[in-house]
């Protein structure tokens, strides 16, 4: 009952011009995508410039080569290809899809933007402006100021602890040598991660690799700086007019390559994964109605996993909702899940896999991200036959060594009452 | 979730990089290679053939099911529709659609309160449900083998749901902070709320949040829920969906298996027919909020839909859309974002809506520019459309990028379920979804210029400017 049955998802790993990219072939639908990254992303930003690699990463489709940016747009628009660049904390992404009839033009826009982009005046002024707006509209709502803060007092000494794309005062600042720098910086032959989803041969897929990045300056990126330990900074109330207080809470979690990695995930999912089979949803909402929502994951940067959740409820309601949550953290560092809760998630992460990867998008995102957490291209296949071996022992142990109550720390924004 | 349209999924192949859902049909996996010349020879092959190539029925008791088959990936999404949404809330009682889509997982006859949910998550499938103007739907995604299961717990509360009395208060505080986090918080979803009303009056089908008014959801009764249930939730008022790794044989024993047995019985009809408001509530809306960092405006008047009013219009105003606001090279762009004026500009339109439906343009103000000369500028550009007309090159390139996309439905899960369900629950026949890229490619410029000036030349509006308390 716990099979994806019959699934699986065969990896190739296609080498061509000094590129690596993995593929899953598929001809069901006339349709490629390809991702690629490298990292670096925002944690390249020097300081007083943050938000360049995001801008930039905006200004990839925004004219290149001969073509200003209407007329790229159009390239794009009139053969419906979705090319998009965007930069996040810890690394700068690119892909497409595109129709089969489409690929090779996609394929060239794709070169022609990351090789020879143009950063004309007015593209720069309206990305500017957008990214300004953008900026401040995320501070418009308690979620977006709580998230801010969570993130800035957790690392206060490291680019990941800066909103990625900037502030509305760097954005506005940002001269375009500083963004021209981030391109230069980040957009390079090397370092690079790719993967590839569709009605493409191995054959196909080899010799579009240098079409697409032959044109790149040669090296890699330069190493950002080493994320350090999650700070704990116990509890923090931002004052925001507004019936209903967004809290985000959190604490250390483990590396990506840690062995208890998927241990983690099972009893993750038990106290706190997404729908309702998890303790805090049941109990903050089906028992007690507190909140919309509640939940935490596993959220990667730099190859290192922070647990980060988030509830929003009703101001009078924040001390009993953070008071149950802490308990539920508590109860499962010291009891670990029921053998039944373990057979269920331990069910839902296995039998959901084939969800993950219903389009040639998610395919290929999903493989860049194995890549990303350096998994070797069998580790997908291997999963359910780990996930069935684990034992309700390991898991509680992983609880007990990762859930400490004293070790959340919590961002409150809103007007709560009794904290 | 939002449901995918039509219209959204046009956006989303045509501009965004944002991830769909559909399913593949039998004819593309048994001939999977379209590739024709060139990208628009490709696009005029696709407008002769269905783009999902479903199979419909309907069964003895009046439920309609529609069937998609893709065999790519083992999965299988099962959808059921109701053809009742936020629209059909009592006067009064704003919210009752979405209450009970809430109260539906509170169990029925065989099934235990929020069992359906985790048995659902117990085999590794995700569910859940939405509630729009138009429709209710609930939904599961699973792997192709626990079709049976999902079929046999939804089919047990479309027949009996429990909706228990004690579970009804919980529910409502759950609601309640639903409304605090998606409306009470933001700014910009509150001004939606006041605006809406404004055009369309507070107690209009079409003025009254989705989610209900706060005063109204807190008088919703249990009387209410049962009501909307017996009066919307009959089978012949239901479409049901299941698109992916499923054969049509087995959807069809599966349906009479679980489906049929359910009792037809008679429904109430929605009322989408009459006339629409002869004047906004209100013409104009201006609030200055403190929570707001950027000025918006916001322009939306009252147009035809593919059930209502002029439908011919509703297919042109689909162009004129992407003319006046697609984005860049589109007249707003050019009049209002490349000039400094505006961050953002742009139109929607739905032509897929029961009813009259709104042709909305809207924009984001650059800091330091006076609303009164944005707006001017935006008046200015919409003149010169109803004046002119588009011209013969703006609707070959629309059109052109409207449709390029048009196979992209194909590469995904969940797309043609909420396609074709959406379509069949408000009287839109299956042709519309299958064939749309065709209905797009007969619109005439001079059909354009018509539909333009009837709605943006005379049709009732209201503009509205959500502000800043200081200007920016």
């Amino acid at each position: 009952m716990s099979g994806s049955r019959g699934f699986s998802l065969p990896i190739r790993v296609v080498e061509a011009g000094g590129l690596s990219a993995w593929l899953v072939e598929d001809h069901a639908v006339p349709v490629v995508s390809v991702s690629w990254s490298w990292q670096g992303g925002a944690a390249l930003d020097p300081g007083g410039q943050e938000g360049a690699a995001v801008m930039a990463a905006a200004l990839l489709t925004e004219g290149a080569g001969p073509l200003p940016a209407t007329a790229f747009a159009d390239a794009l628009r009139d053969q419906a290809i979705g090319l998009s660049f965007s930069a996040d904390r810890d690394g700068f992404e690119g892909g497409f899809r595109a129709l089969l009839p489409a690929l090779p033009e996609a394929v060239r826009l794709a070169s022609l933007a990351m090789a020879e982009p143009r950063l004309d005046e007015e593209a720069v002024a309206r990305v500017r402006a957008r990214a300004v707006a953008a900026a401040r509209r995320t501070l418009e709502t308690p979620r977006g100021q709580a998230g801010r803060a969570f993130w800035a007092e957790a690392y206060p000494d490291h680019p990941a602890g800066r909103p990625a794309g900037g502030t509305a005062e760097s954005v506005a600042a940002l001269p375009v040598d500083a963004i021209r720098a981030a391109l230069g910086r980040q957009v390079r032959r090397e370092g690079l991660l790719v993967a590839a989803s569709g009605a493409i041969t191995e054959g196909e897929l080899a010799a579009l690799l240098p079409r697409l990045f032959a044109a790149l300056p040669a090296g890699a990126p330069p190493a950002a700086q080493p994320l350090p330990a999650f700070r704990r900074f116990g509890q923090r109330v931002l004052p925001v007019e507004a019936p209903q207080s967004s809290v985000v809470f959190g604490q250390a979690g483990l590396a990506a390559s840690d062995p208890d990695w998927e241990a983690a995930q099972v009893m993750l999912r038990v106290l706190a994964g997404g729908g309702f089979a998890s303790r805090l949803m049941q109990v903050v909402r089906e028992q007690k109605g507190l909140a919309y929502g509640i939940g935490a994951t596993l959220d990667v940067l730099f190859r290192q996993a922070v647990i980060v959740g988030s509830v929003a409820t009703e101001n009078a309601r924040v001390a009993e909702t953070l008071a149950v949550t802490r308990e539920e953290w508590a109860r499962m560092a010291a009891e670990g899940p029921t053998a039944e809760e373990m057979a269920d998630a331990v069910a839902y992460l296995t039998g959901s896999l084939p969800l993950q990867f219903t389009d040639s998008r998610r395919v290929a995102d999903a493989l860049l991200t194995l890549r990303q957490n350096d998994r070797p291209p069998e580790w997908l296949a291997g999963r359910p036959a780990r996930l069935a071996a684990l034992s309700r022992e390991r898991v509680a142990t992983v609880g007990r060594r990762l859930l400490a109550p004293a070790e959340l720390s919590v961002v409150v924004a809103g007007q709560p009452v009794g904290l | 979730m939002p449901p995918v349209t039509r219209r959204t999924t046009i956006r989303t192949a045509a501009v965004l990089p944002a991830v769909l859902s559909a399913a593949a049909p039998a004819a593309v996996l048994a001939n999977p290679a379209v590739q024709p010349a060139s990208p628009d020879r490709a696009a005029e092959a696709l407008a002769d053939r269905p783009l999902f190539g479903a199979n419909t029925w309907t069964l003895s008791n009046g439920l309609r099911v529609v069937h998609v088959e893709s065999r790519r990936v083992p999965v299988v999404a099962h959808y059921l529709f109701y053809g009742a949404g936020g629209g059909e809330d009592p006067p009064g009682r704003s919210g009752v659609a979405h209450f009970l889509e809430h109260m539906m997982f509170k169990g029925s006859r065989n099934v235990a309160p929020g069992m359906l949910s985790l048995a659902v998550a117990r085999e590794g499938g995700q569910d859940n449900a939405f509630t729009s103007r138009d429709v209710t739907a609930y939904f599961q995604n699973v792997e192709a083998s626990r079709l049976p299961l999902v079929m046999r717990l939804e089919s047990d509360r479309f027949a009996a749901p429990l909706i228990p009395a004690d579970t009804l208060e919980p529910e409502r505080d759950v609601i309640l902070e639903e409304r605090r986090l998606r409306t009470d918080s933001s700014p910009r979803a509150r001004f939606w709320e006041t605006f809406e009303a404004a055009l369309w009056g507070p107690q209009h089908w079409h003025g009254r949040p989705i989610i209900g008014w706060e005063p109204e959801i807190r008088a919703i009764s249990r009387e209410n829920l049962l009501d909307f249930y017996r009066d919307r939730y009959a089978p012949a008022n239901a479409v049901l969906v299941v698109a992916g790794d499923a054969r049509e044989a087995d959807v069809r024993r599966l349906a009479d298996e679980f489906y049929a047995p359910v009792l037809a019985r008679p429904y109430r009809p929605r009322e989408r027919g009459g006339a629409a408001p002869a004047a906004p509530a209100e013409a104009r809306v201006t609030k200055r909020d403190g929570a707001v960092r950027e000025a918006s405006f916001m322009r939306a008047a009252v147009a035809p839909s593919l059930t209502w009013g002029d439908v011919r219009h509703a297919w042109a105003l689909e162009v004129v859309a992407h003319v006046l606001g697609g984005g860049q090279g589109s007249r707003l762009h050019k009049a209002l974002v490349e000039t400094g004026l505006a961050t953002g500009a742009g139109c929607s339109f739905d032509a897929e809506a029961a009813g009259a439906s709104t042709f909305t343009l809207s924009a984001t103000l650059r800091p330091g520019v006076a609303p009164e000369r944005m707006e001017a500028a935006l008046d200015e550009a919409v003149a010169r459309l109803l004046q002119d007309g588009p011209t013969e090159e703006e609707r070959a390139r629309s059109v052109r990028q409207m449709t390029a996309g048009a196979l992209l439905a194909l590469d995904g899960f969940g797309t043609a379920t909420r396609m074709l369900g959406g379509a069949l629950s408000i009287g839109v026949p299956i042709e519309t979804v299958e064939f749309w890229p065709r209905r797009l490619r007969e619109v005439t410029s001079a059909e354009m210029a018509a539909a333009a000036r009837a709605v943006l030349g005379g049709a009732p509006s209201t503009t509205g400017w959500l502000l800043p308390e200081q200007p920016a």
